[in-house]
């Protein structure tokens, strides 16, 4: 029988690389590995992930008691927009992307992205939009009308001045998510192994591939309503201004069109791991893969024709209510059947439960609770109720927490050994799952109770007699586990790179590519580039003869791209242009800025394009 | 166009074509729902653990806001459907949480055992079944769901009596402008008073940010959105008092943007309980009459009151109708609310305050810690001139 051990057998190539690689920070700083670039999403994610648990842990001290003066208006409403702002856009995403970036070429068999620079150009946009979006708290405040930024709530009329920094961070965040989109949709389609056909695309790759199209189309409606809030902020433009015949509703539209799509980027990347972690310890294949692959594909697209179920109480009139409903309604077809087929899974393997595998099955009753509760907001008369009342902040929660966030906490125990080395601690791990689940039904069941008893969301304190003193104290209570799971992963973490065990390739005895080559893997991934023969391509090397990928005995010459630091200029350069436009009012001239900022960008365009890699 | 859209504005015609009265019965009362109802009760008696424990999640406080005591025809809707919902939801969730449970338990890998379980990679006919299954199940909950929609949103008979009230969210409070009936033309704040059983049309608008009237126990909320004007029908049931507060958020004070709603009764006089009080509810046109009269002028020792009233400048925003000074504000985007039967109000402050001299002396001399952000200026008055404008107002019954 054949097995991992092969591989260590062949040679290394031979690189033909323009220039030397750097070592230290000038790595870090210019780095085209998407393994590096992964590590930094992945970190950023992490660190905003605890950022934003804190604003949560906040403003739930205020909510732990009726009549509390903790945190009130505008600094309670920061709190809130900052917290789901920070854990959509700076936590999640960039978790997502850290798996995308590292996990992506890796299990297509590939050697690095199909454009490595502009893959650091995404990195950077995404850390200054970060760090602008924070700037916030510094030079002004919180941004504080809500992450969904509803206007007029975000003009300058009645918005806070955070929200400069808001609509600023998001256009970077835009810009980077796009550019991201369209470099792995090409990664993706172009850049697979020989014999790796589409339907032998791992799951996980798949999802990213269908999240990949999702940011590259619906980034843009946002980006543009965004552009508008920044004219009409800046130069008193009337886009969001009805008594000047603009629409508040254009903002709505603009928004959902990209915010609802945005939620299936948030939850298809944590299925696909959840596709990837079971059937590696139920030691059988994934169940219906291709109807698990087809229902991502369409919940992508039916997500772009369900924006409208966010705004029943808006007054889009009947006829657009009835579409949304029943548009929305069909969402739950193929997400039903994605769970059955996990289920199928589990039916008849021989299941082990390491910690990546509990954060995974966990994640099957815990989302469907979500998708349930989702059915009740499809129905637009009950949801006329339920809108903004505390029933959705407990929806949301389940699909987010329950579903996204366990699925990557499931990745991170997953495919940590591969990207250190080294095992994380499982004794850790459990703590940290246990603490977690608990929490969070703790914080999130009690929710749907408060929405039904009338309690609308995002208030920042409520009357003592209303009735929603008991299952606003368990909620705050919640949290505290919450974050102490999280903290004890971090723990493990930090703790599992010095002193974890020795991983190995494959410590799992996993189905895909990215466990053949070395833990961590090296800066050309594979020593040979391997030839596919199933969707399990490892699996199959290991168990069968016909199937065992063959190691070539002489070592390939390959090119390898060569460190740059053109993505870090052109994104400073669209930094520039972001803060001169925040500066306009500040002090004359200082738009001068956004000129400078301009001609950075396209002068490193330039530089960029004619770079010898 | 294309015909799609034309036969739905066709068919919307046609439902706007057959205005609905207060007596029609509504989908929650029709048999075929309550059948269709019955009948997933009993499906989901497989649910009952799941129920209980739905339960054991929820506090035993009162719950003077609960969205499923509905006392008008469209909450009725709303709750049918939730009611309908969490049965279907929790047979569902019975279902995955067992089988599951069972898996996890029965294919557990036994201590020794290194073969490998059957490879099955799935099976057509059971993916074709658990796509068709909840294919079924989505077509037999969105029909009656659109149904409902419609129902929803049918506007009443022109030619029955309707109570129209112009509905205008401020921050943070609320603005209502009646328009036909015996009312029209009163102007009140925050607590909106209605007549059971009588058709009542609100046409939600906003003269700032989006604000969304929402009285859970009524029924639905309705955003009020600035520069556009939405209707929202529905005939009130039960006579009561029901709180409610804005649902969108809507600036610092977002969370003190209260209403209430009472339903009068149309004849004789009610007692009826809120939140463990006895209150007794005039009839609607006893409270309309009440209204529509000016205010009296004040008695000797609360004079100094109004003469404050007038000095500090409150009547440039506030105006009271009937007493000379006093009814100068003009009716604008940024005026605030009608002070000319403020002592017969329950609440103050938009529903953030007991009505009471006490809580308006603390009200009015330093608005901004009652509410953070208000519009109304702090540094006004003393809190001794504060004093003499409560009892005033106080006395505007």
């Amino acid at each position: 029988m054949a097995s991992v051990a092969d591989f260590a057998q062949a040679q290394a190539p031979v690189y033909h690389q323009e220039r030397p690689a750097k070592s230290g920070l000038v790595d870090w700083l210019t780095t085209v590995d998407h393994k590096k670039i992964g590590i930094l999403y992945g970190s950023a994610g992490l660190f905003w992930l605890l950022i934003g648990g804190l604003e949560a842990l906040l403003f739930r001290l205020q909510l732990a008691k009726p009549d509390q003066d903790l945190f009130i208006g505008t600094q309670y409403n920061g709190l809130v927009t900052m917290h789901a702002t920070t854990m959509v856009f700076l936590a999640v995403m960039p978790m997502i992307a850290g798996f995308s970036n590292y996990f992506v070429p890796l299990m297509i068999g590939a050697r690095d992205v199909a454009f490595p620079r502009l893959n650091a150009f995404s990195w950077y946009t995404f850390l200054f939009g970060s760090l602008v979006i924070n700037a916030s708290v510094v030079f002004a405040h919180f941004p504080a009308g809500g992450w969904t930024g509803y206007a007029p709530l975000s003009t300058r009329a009645y918005g806070n001045d955070g929200m400069d920094f808001w609509w600023a961070g998001l256009v970077l965040l835009a810009i980077s998510s796009m550019v991201a989109g369209v470099n792995f949709v090409v990664t993706i389609l172009n850049m697979r192994a020989p014999g790796m056909t589409l339907m032998r695309v791992p799951v996980l790759a798949w999802m990213m591939l269908v999240i990949q199209f999702l940011l590259a189309f619906s980034f843009p409606p946002v980006a543009v309503g965004l552009i508008f809030l920044a004219f009409d902020r800046t130069f008193g433009s009337v886009f969001y201004e009805a008594a000047m015949g603009g629409d508040p509703h254009l903002w709505q539209h603009l928004f959902w069109l990209f915010g609802h799509p945005e939620v299936y980027v948030l939850i298809l990347p944590s299925m696909g791991i959840v596709s990837e972690v079971l059937p590696v310890f139920a030691r059988r294949p994934l169940f219906g893969q291709h109807a698990v692959i087809f229902s991502g594909v369409f919940i992508g697209f039916v997500g772009f024709g369900v924006w409208g179920h966010h705004m029943f109480t808006a007054g889009m009139g009947p006829i657009a209510d009835a579409v949304f409903a029943a548009t929305t309604a069909v969402i739950a077809i193929p997400t039903g059947v994605k769970i059955f087929n996990w289920l199928g899974t589990l039916w008849g393997g021989k299941l082990t439960f390491p910690v990546p595998m509990l954060f995974a099955i966990s994640f099957i009753p815990m989302f469907t609770i979500g998708g349930l509760s989702g059915v009740m907001h499809a129905n637009a008369p009950l949801d006329l109720q339920q809108h903004d009342s505390y029933f959705v902040v407990a929806h949301f929660h389940y699909v987010l927490v329950g579903g996204a966030l366990q699925g990557l906490f499931s990745g991170i125990y997953f495919y940590f050994p591969k990207m250190t080395g080294k095992m994380m601690s499982e004794g850790l791990g459990k703590a940290h799952f246990w603490l977690f689940l608990i929490g969070m039904n703790l914080t999130f069941w009690p929710m749907h109770d408060l929405g039904n008893r009338g309690m609308p969301r995002r208030i920042y304190t409520y009357p003592a007699d209303a009735g929603w003193n008991f299952d606003n104290l368990l909620g705050t209570a919640g949290v505290f586990f919450m974050a102490a799971g999280t903290l004890l992963m971090v723990y493990n973490i930090f703790n599992s790179m010095k002193n974890g065990k020795d991983s190995g390739r494959d410590p799992w005895d996993a189905n895909t590519l990215e466990w053949m080559t070395d833990s961590p893997p090296p800066a050309h991934n594979f020593d040979f580039t391997p030839v596919v023969f199933s969707e399990r391509p490892l699996f199959d090397h290991k168990h069968s003869e016909d199937l065992a990928i063959p190691v070539p005995h002489e070592a390939e010459q390959i090119h390898m791209p060569s460190y740059s630091w053109k993505p870090l200029v052109v994104a400073s350069g669209a930094l520039l242009v972001i803060i001169g436009l925040l500066l306009f009012h500040v002090a004359p001239m200082l738009w001068l800025i956004s000129v400078a900022g301009a001609l950075t960008v396209v002068v490193g365009i330039y530089q960029w394009v004619t770079e010898p890699v | 166009m294309s015909y799609r859209l034309l036969t739905l504005s066709a068919l919307r015609n046609r439902l706007a074509r057959q205005p609905r009265g207060a007596q029609q019965p509504n989908l929650a009362q029709h048999p075929a729902g309550k059948a269709a109802l019955s009948l997933l009760k009993v499906v989901a008696s497989a649910g009952l653990p799941l129920l209980l424990l739905w339960l054991a999640g929820c506090s035993n406080e009162p719950a003077p806001r609960d969205t499923h005591s509905p006392v008008s025809d469209n909450g009725e809707i709303s709750s049918f459907f939730y009611s309908l919902l969490l049965y279907l939801d929790a047979a569902i969730l019975a279902i995955v949480v067992a089988v599951w449970a069972y898996a996890l338990v029965k294919f557990k890998k036994q201590a020794g055992d290194d073969t490998l379980p059957e490879q099955s990679h799935g099976n057509m006919k059971l993916e074709v079944i658990w796509t068709a299954i909840p294919t079924l199940i989505v077509v037999a909950i969105t029909v009656p769901m659109l149904v409902g929609v419609f129902q929803m949103s049918k506007r009443h008979d022109p030619n029955q009596p309707v109570v129209e009230v112009d509905v205008t969210g401020k921050q943070w409070w609320w603005e209502f402008d009646y328009k036909s009936g015996s009312a029209a033309g009163l102007h009140t704040a925050n607590e909106l008073h209605l007549p059971v059983g009588t058709a009542v049309t609100l046409h939600m608008t906003s003269a700032d940010v989006i604000h969304a009237w929402w009285v859970p126990r009524l029924g639905g909320k309705r955003d009020a959105n600035p520069g556009r004007t939405y209707p929202m029908s529905f005939t009130a049931k039960t006579p009561g008092i029901y709180d409610g507060q804005c649902a969108e958020l809507c600036g610092s004070s977002h969370a003190l943007m209260g209403t209430k709603l009472i339903v009068h009764p149309l004849a004789g006089e009610l007692e009826v309980d809120y939140k463990g009080q006895k209150v007794k509810l005039e009839t609607y046109e006893t409270w309309v009459r009440e209204q529509q009269a000016p205010a009296k002028p004040p008695v000797a020792e609360l004079e100094k009151g109004l003469k404050l009233f007038k000095e500090r400048t409150c009547p440039s925003c506030h105006l009271i109708q009937g007493l000379e000074g006093t009814d100068i504000a003009a009716r604008s985007a940024t005026s605030g609310p009608n002070l000319t039967h403020v002592g017969s109000r329950m609440g103050i402050a938009a529903n953030t305050l007991l009505n009471n001299p006490e809580n308006l002396a603390k009200w009015i001399s330093k608005p901004s810690a009652v509410k953070p952000g208000s519009k109304m200026p702090d540094g006004l008055v003393t809190p001794e001139d504060a004093k003499a404008i409560a009892a005033f107002l106080s006395s505007l019954k």
